[in-house]
């Protein structure tokens, strides 16, 4: 039987993705092995958003040489669009599929072993064709309700290599999450490139949330990163619900309206504040993170500064912080004011050390309260380890408990590891 | 991911030097006023993203296009002939007109620098009856493209470089001067330094946020 091993890096649409494949991979004549092992097959998933995942990608691609150079290698994903024909002149990978035809990967590997002669461009195209996965590489399930962008934010690459956004239909979204509910997964993670501008005929993506909440099933749902694009106060009640984890990560990108508008972002500071207010009065403790891009193009000391004041202001449980690079072919690639990596240096450090600090009180603040711990790992001291509805690291100090399953727990403490995970007992 | 939308140049009408009409073979391609295209010329990677000029029942499709001095594809699409093909991607964008403010008939005030003109010329074109005042930015009165298209009533130059428009000023200052309902729906689309100073300008003036609507040219 044929070893295959798969890699995922970036967005959690990638997970979704190679989750997808590997499930059908697997059902099919080839058994799954750890990436780091000797495989037959290398599949890459890859990230391009930014200078570092295109080296991560990089990496991992020569990473596959050394572990079995004779492997079939076929790397695919945002990077493998973006740089289709320059990849494809490397000795070292054997296919390179864009995202339009990742789904074909299994028919591609199939085909390749009965010596067929294909092309992965040859195939149909279907963004939406995954198989709801039994066996992944996650506790959580990801669900792919959507694809593409048309924001055209001036830094982002995006647009150009996930495509014209588009909505999965409702219904084949609804089967998806009955189906891995029936596999026995807890917890649904919706995501998408542009999940806000979710639109198949009647729903939108409020309309959409209020019915996956109907599903019947001992089972939460979480949503992924998002952007900040007008949800209504209806929306925010949707917190109220049980099933809906009390925790989103909305991109900020910046504090300073004159970036935003530089950056194309549709919102101003104002209106995300608003909306920060009312995401944290909408749930108990709500847990509301953001990403943080510094150094971009004409980003002053005080753009800068007005970057921190909001973050400080809204107290965001985390914050990610992205250096700005240039990604060729984008809008702010031929903008003026270029700052040298020494200031984003500078300025990521200081949001990275807000960020802790806002994480580190946020994170004691939950001492003494309730949490609901989805377990997905026995850690080495037989301990369980997972993460609460707020999206918040847990160890429930007990031994004997089993993964996937939810636990009702207290909070009793907090050890500050690489980053403070709370310790818990059983209620 | 890039398509190839192939659509055939039917001519270019030169407004001024450096101004220029792009008219396209449609091919059936729908969108909504307000709306942007990416556009480069076929086979080439470079694209751009231009606002359609032209009104959704136009037999082509229009491009509003200023040829930029250190510029690569506007210097192209000038140089091009008809019968040559360009590739298009889109239409995409948010810059549109929401079924409440086309509904309840909502005062508009469109504000415009140089070619930001292009979106509101395909919103007027559009859809008729539209409540809207439309204050264009140029630097020169004869730079004031497609002025014939509006209802006089409604449209107001400001060149800030001759006194040859209806009102010798920047944008800013003119909308300064001006008393507005604290309904109205604003859309600004142009350079980043006219839609900073408007919106703040507007603001003072009692608009909501909310309100306020931009698609900036860089």
């Amino acid at each position: 039987m044929k070893k295959v091993a798969f890699k995922t890096l970036g967005c959690r649409l990638n997970l979704f993705e190679t989750d997808s494949l590997a499930s059908e991979v697997s059902k099919a004549a080839y058994e799954i092995v750890d990436f780091g092992k000797e495989a037959d097959v290398y599949v890459i998933n890859t990230c391009t958003v930014t200078n570092q995942s295109d080296h991560k990608s990089r990496q991992v691609i020569k990473q596959t040489q050394k572990l079995n150079k004779d492997a079939l290698t076929i790397v695919t994903g945002c990077m493998a669009t973006n740089y289709k024909e320059k990849l494809e002149q490397n000795d070292s990978i054997d296919y390179v599929v864009d995202n339009n035809h990742k789904t074909s990967i299994l028919s591609l590997i199939d085909a390749h072993y009965k010596g067929e002669i294909v092309k992965p461009d040859a195939y149909e195209t279907d963004l939406f064709a995954y198989e709801a996965a039994e066996k992944t590489f996650h506790t959580r399930a990801m669900i792919k309700i959507q694809d593409g962008c048309d924001n055209f934010c001036t830094f982002c690459i995006i647009p150009k290599v996930r495509g014209r956004a588009v909505s999965r239909s409702a219904d084949a979204i609804f089967e998806n999450i009955k189906k891995v509910i029936g596999f026995g997964f807890k917890e649904v993670v919706l995501t998408g490139v542009n999940l806000g501008r979710y639109q198949y005929e009647d729903y939108d993506f409020e309309a959409l949330v209020e019915a996956i909440l109907d599903i019947p099933g001992d089972f939460r749902v979480r949503i992924s990163s998002i952007e900040p694009d007008g949800y209504t106060d209806s929306f925010f009640r949707l917190f109220k619900h049980p099933k809906l984890c009390p925790h989103m990560h909305i991109c900020l990108q910046s504090g300073s309206d004159e970036i935003l508008l530089k950056m194309r972002r549709m919102y101003t500071t104002r209106v995300f504040e608003d909306m920060a207010k009312k995401l944290q009065a909408s749930a108990d403790d709500f847990n509301l993170t953001t990403d943080i891009i510094v150094g971009f193009p004409g980003e002053s000391g005080e753009d800068f500064h007005q970057s921190m004041a909001m973050a400080d202001r809204i107290g965001f449980g985390h914050i990610h912080t992205f250096k700005y690079s240039v990604r060729k072919g984008t809008r702010a690639e031929r903008m003026e004011n270029h700052l040298p990596e020494s200031i984003k240096n500078e300025r990521s450090k200081l949001i990275r050390e807000l960020s802790e600090s806002h994480k580190l009180a946020y994170r004691k603040s939950m001492l003494g309260k309730k949490q609901r711990v989805l377990v997905e790992k026995i850690e080495d001291n037989g301990f369980a380890s997972g993460l609460g509805e707020h999206y918040i690291p847990i160890i429930i100090e007990e031994e004997g408990l089993k993964t996937n399953t939810f636990y009702d727990v207290s909070i009793v403490g907090y050890e500050t590891y690489e980053e403070p995970i709370l310790l818990a007992k059983r209620i | 991911m890039q398509q190839n939308n192939l659509h055939r140049l039917h001519d270019i009408c030169h407004l001024t030097d450096s101004t220029y009409i792009l008219r396209i073979e449609r091919n059936n391609l729908e969108f909504q006023p307000g709306q942007h295209i990416l556009l480069g010329i076929a086979g080439t990677y470079e694209q751009r993203e231009y606002s359609i000029y032209s009104g959704t029942d136009d037999t082509y499709l229009e491009v509003l296009v200023k040829e930029v001095e250190d510029g690569i594809v506007s210097k192209k699409l000038k140089r091009m002939k008809p019968g040559e093909m360009l590739n298009i991607e889109g239409p995409v964008g948010f810059f549109t007109l929401s079924q409440e403010v086309l509904e309840q008939k909502k005062k508009l005030l469109f504000v415009a620098t140089g070619t930001g003109i292009a979106p509101f010329h395909s919103m007027i074109k559009s859809i008729p009856d539209l409540n809207y005042s439309l204050i264009h930015g140029t630097r020169y009165g004869h730079e004031s493209y497609g002025q014939s298209d509006y209802d006089p009533e409604r449209y107001i130059c400001c060149s800030s470089r001759d006194k040859t428009g209806d009102y010798q000023g920047r944008v800013s200052a003119y909308l300064k001067e001006q008393q507005f309902d604290a309904d109205t729906y604003c859309y600004f689309c142009g350079n980043f330094n006219m839609i900073k100073d408007a919106m703040g300008i507007m603001e003072q003036k009692g608009i909501s946020q909310e309100k306020l609507h931009t698609e900036v040219y860089f």
